[in-house]
């Protein structure tokens, strides 16, 4: 598939007035890219992949500023200083960083989130976010009890879960209340294992594989995606079925992943931030929401766990089935 | 002069900058007008064609935007039908979930589907983000959509924005078996950006949907839609208009430009879908046609100006060179030539304006030389032959004939020098002159000292005979006062007069140039005869002028007197000298020694 078939077919409806307009300017555009995560940022790859499937070519219509505080939102504090210098045409964060950028308010910023920008207080209202903030949230916290229920479904034997969550992402608390809640509806067991940041993730397996649980979820965020191999790895080591956010973690030998798209969610905040470069105001450009949602499965991953599930119930509902 | 001449050319300038306006407007607006209203009439008629072309094709667009709508909705319509096949029995809940699963797996755009039994209660719902539920659940026989489902089978709700962003619907579809109950979707109205965004009119050209109150279901620029009810003010503005125009309506579209917008129902959910354009490429190829006529117009102006302005210049040019040459040939230039080669009226023209020149030129040549002539015609003489032919040819009237003499000039001019004698001449010339000019007889010649008058000829006059006696008086006395200034430097000179009156042969006599007007006949020797019959002072008249002006003029008969050349005697008289001056004393011995002389 081109690129601009793609970009129309994914971002489309985002891009459709900036695809109407030739893409002109060349005018060197400043991205201040703003993460709690740590290096290497999968996320920042796909919105890199959007700016370029948009036409623009790094170096030369735009460059990036990246900036990472793992585990340390406190220290972007001191960045945000840095944007006064005023050579910034747009600020992008994901994850706890947008909490931080609030402090941002004569700057367009993007964010991308898995929780509610309304409650956290940088958009006014879904449909006119009425401030410099815009961007996209996961809806994460709807389908944190999906997930469960997905998991149910192919494991019904499923009693005790042990939900990996990394303590360092924002709304954490909310999505781990949301599964929690969702467990007890079906009447399944939760052992919550928390860690925080890279740095822990290991002890925080070990943890997981001391809980003596019948599958593994894993919270969505860019940790866990980054390390999704290795947690594969041990549900497989463990006998674990696991439930992850995106279809990235089934790639990796995850079980089942149900969640949006990331690589189009990052191409709409794309989109967006050409938008946004062209002169449009962010208080304009309704936060974005996924509205389809991927179910992946992973059937090799189901034959090396070598336990009984019941594929039937979740295949005829793939979306994406890797064998 | 010169303040007529600058007068004249002053009011001469206005009029020939207007002729050559006057020309040049004609033809130039005879060359654009009809230019100019071709291309407007083809301009109106081909707005009208591409007016009515546009509406086709946005009519034909919209409906199958709307057909595409309809399909949409049609293809849950019926994906849910197959929901409600079956009536409900025991226990097979498990079955409607997986079919619902399915269903959502079908149809994207489905976010949940709820399963009732035919008591309206809840028996299945499956979502893709919350929960799903099996078993009886709640109660919703007064769900409108319940209602509407079961008294139409189908029923299509209203449009809502979930958070005030996310266009969200509810169909509802009842089995054809009441026991069937009724399946219930909630759909994501985003999905339709798909059908929305795939049609494109022309090359910018779009449709969009929007709901019965205007509210925007469908835009290519989905953001617009996310935007919520917010955003649609302009849209219900725009779904009026357009559906208040009948065929394609020229409105201000969502983005502010104006574009040309057709709307159609898609019925069964009750949406207008509206196919718009933007009117600068709707009507670009309008428009190209019109810049084409433009340039064409521009260009034909351009000749036509050209054009104008040459003809207007060879018309006025030409009537300027003729005007110039009436100004010069009033100024006398006889000479002037006209040039004019334009082989038309106005060569023609030209040429008889050369022709009247030269006439004129003659004409000119014979005035002059008619002023000279004067100067050696009697006047009166003068004026005929400028004047009349007739007057002069040789005719037999009856005149009057008035002959003076010096008397004593024979002694007088052998006693002295030339120079005196030219000088006495002059005046007694100078004198008779002025008294025939003043009496408006004709001055036959002067021979010598004596002179020949004639009145009657060639111009008539009333009353010839007292106007010749009158003569003869006024001549005496003006010779007379002249003579009494030579008596007194010492030459003794008279004068006498005769006056006859008679029918005489007047005429021109003469040769090539040389003409002389003269009047022969008897009483042109009486009149001669009594001249020399009267004495100094004297006035002699014959019978005829006496009886004529016997009435006015006081006159003295002198008796019978037997005049040389006649057969018998004449009764003459003289005009009584009580008219006459006094003389100076002197006089009578100056008349006593010269009478002798005379006779």
């Amino acid at each position: 598939m081109k690129r601009r078939e793609f970009i129309l077919l994914i971002g489309g409806g985002l891009a459709w007035p900036a695809i109407a307009r030739a893409q002109g300017g060349a005018k060197l555009h400043r991205i201040f890219w703003v993460s709690t995560q740590s290096e290497p940022d999968p996320f920042l790859d796909g919105f890199r992949e959007g700016m370029r499937a948009l036409g623009y070519v790094e170096g030369k219509t735009v460059t990036f500023e990246t900036h990472y505080s793992p585990g340390n939102p406190q220290a972007l504090r001191k960045i945000v200083s840095e944007l006064q210098r005023g050579d910034i045409d747009l600020v992008v964060s994901s994850g706890p960083a947008t909490r931080v950028m609030t402090a941002v308010t004569d700057i367009p910023v993007l964010f991308a989130l898995s929780g509610d920008p309304v409650a956290l207080g940088v958009v006014k209202s879904l449909a006119h976010p009425g401030t410099n903030f815009t961007g996209s949230t996961f809806l994460s916290l709807e389908l944190a009890g999906k997930r469960v229920e997905l998991l149910k479904d192919i494991y019904p034997r499923l009693r005790k879960l042990a939900v990996f969550s990394n303590t360092d992402h924002p709304g954490e608390p909310l999505e781990w209340r949301a599964t929690l809640e969702s467990c007890r509806n079906l009447g399944v067991e939760a052992a919550y294992v928390p860690f925080c940041g890279a740095r822990e993730i290991e002890n925080g397996l070990m943890a997981a594989g001391k809980v003596d649980a019948d599958a593994l979820l894993v919270f969505p965020d860019a940790v866990t995606l980054v390390h999704r191999a290795n947690i594969a790895e041990f549900a497989i080591a463990h006998r674990l079925p696991s439930m992850f956010g995106w279809s990235e973690y089934c790639d990796a030998g995850g079980l089942l992943s149900y969640g949006a798209n990331q690589r189009t969610t990052y191409f709409r905040l794309a989109t967006y931030a050409d938008r946004i470069l062209r002169g449009e105001n962010p208080s304009d450009l309704p936060v974005m929401r996924p509205e389809k949602f991927e179910l992946a499965v992973n059937l090799k991953t189901a034959r090396l766990l070598g336990i009984d599930l019941d594929v039937s119930s979740i295949l005829f509902r793939a979306s994406k089935v890797i064998s | 002069m010169t303040d007529g001449a600058a007068q004249s050319s002053s009011c001469t300038m206005p009029p020939r900058r207007s002729l050559f306006c006057k020309y040049f407007a004609t033809l130039f607006v005879a060359a654009v007008v009809p230019l100019i209203l071709g291309a407007a009439v083809e301009a109106s008629f081909g707005y009208r064609d591409q007016r009515r072309q546009i509406s086709a094709v946005l009519q034909a667009d919209a409906r199958a935007a709307s057909d595409r709508i309809e399909a949409f909705t049609d293809g849950i319509r019926d994906q849910l039908g197959w929901m409600v096949q079956l009536p409900w029995s025991a226990g097979d809940d498990a079955q409607h979930k997986i079919d619902a699963l399915r269903l959502l797996q079908q149809v994207p755009a489905i976010v949940s589907v709820s399963l009732l039994d035919e008591t309206g209660t809840e028996r299945v719902f499956v979502s893709r983000l919350l929960l799903n539920r099996t078993g009886r659940g709640i109660d919703m026989s007064t769900d409108p959509a319940v209602l509407g489902a079961r008294a139409n089978k189908v029923w299509y709700g209203p449009v809502q924005y979930q958070r005030d962003s996310e266009p969200y619907m509810r169909i509802a579809v009842a089995g054809s078996l009441p026991a069937a109950g009724v399946a219930i979707a909630e759909v994501n109205l985003k999905l339709i950006w798909d059908v929305i965004a795939a049609i494109r009119i022309g090359e910018t050209g779009y449709a969009i949907v929007v709901d019965d109150s205007g509210h925007l279901i469908a835009h290519p620029d989905i953001s617009l839609v996310l935007r919520g009810r917010a955003s649609s003010g302009s849209f219900g503005r725009i779904k009026h208009l357009v559906g208040a125009a009948s065929g394609a309506a020229a409105i201000t579209g969502d983005q502010g430009n104006p574009v040309v917008a057709l709307s159609v129902q898609a019925a069964d959910v009750g949406w207008t879908v509206i196919a718009m354009q933007p009117a600068s490429e709707a009507f670009a190829s309008i428009r190209a046609a019109l810049w084409r006529s433009s340039i064409l117009i521009a260009f034909g102006v351009l000749i036509a100006l050209a054009l104008a302005y040459w003809r207007a210049h060879r018309m006025s040019g030409p009537i300027k060179q003729l005007e110039e040459g009436v100004e010069r040939i009033r100024t006398g230039q006889f000479e002037h030539r006209i040039k004019i080669f334009s082989d038309d009226e106005l060569q023609q023209l030209a040429l008889r304006f050369n022709e009247m020149a030269s006439e004129l030129a003659i004409s000119q040549q014979k005035s002059a030389r008619i002023e000279r002539l004067k100067q050696f015609l009697p006047s009166q003489v003068a004026e005929l032959v400028e004047h009349s032919h007739e007057l002069l040819e040789g005719q037999r009237r009856e005149v009057a004939v008035i002959f003076g003499d010096l008397r004593g000039f024979t002694a007088f001019s052998t006693r002295n020098e030339p120079d005196v004698i030219m000088a006495v001449m002059r005046e007694y010339y100078e004198a008779v002159g002025a008294v025939t000019t003043r009496h408006e007889a004709t001055l036959i010649g002067f021979d010598g000292d004596g002179v020949m008058l004639l009145v009657n000829a060639p111009v008539a006059c009333e009353q010839p005979a007292t106007q010749a006696v009158r003569l003869a008086i006024d001549l005496q006395m003006t010779v007379q006062s002249l003579a009494g200034k030579w008596c007194d430097a010492g030459h003794a000179i008279g004068f006498g007069v005769g006056v006859a009156m008679g029918p005489a042969t007047v005429g021109t006599v003469g040769y090539d140039g040389r003409l002389d007007y003269t009047a022969m006949g008897a009483v042109v020797n009486l009149a001669s005869r009594l001249c020399n019959l009267a004495k100094d002072a004297q006035i002699l008249a014959d019978p005829t002028i006496a009886g004529r002006v016997r009435d006015s003029v006081p006159l003295a008969s002198l008796g019978q007197r037997t005049i040389k050349g006649y057969d018998q005697a004449l009764e003459i008289f003289a005009v009584a000298p009580v008219d006459l001056p006094l003389k100076p004393p002197g006089s009578g011995q100056r008349r006593r020694e010269k009478e002798p002389q005379d006779d």
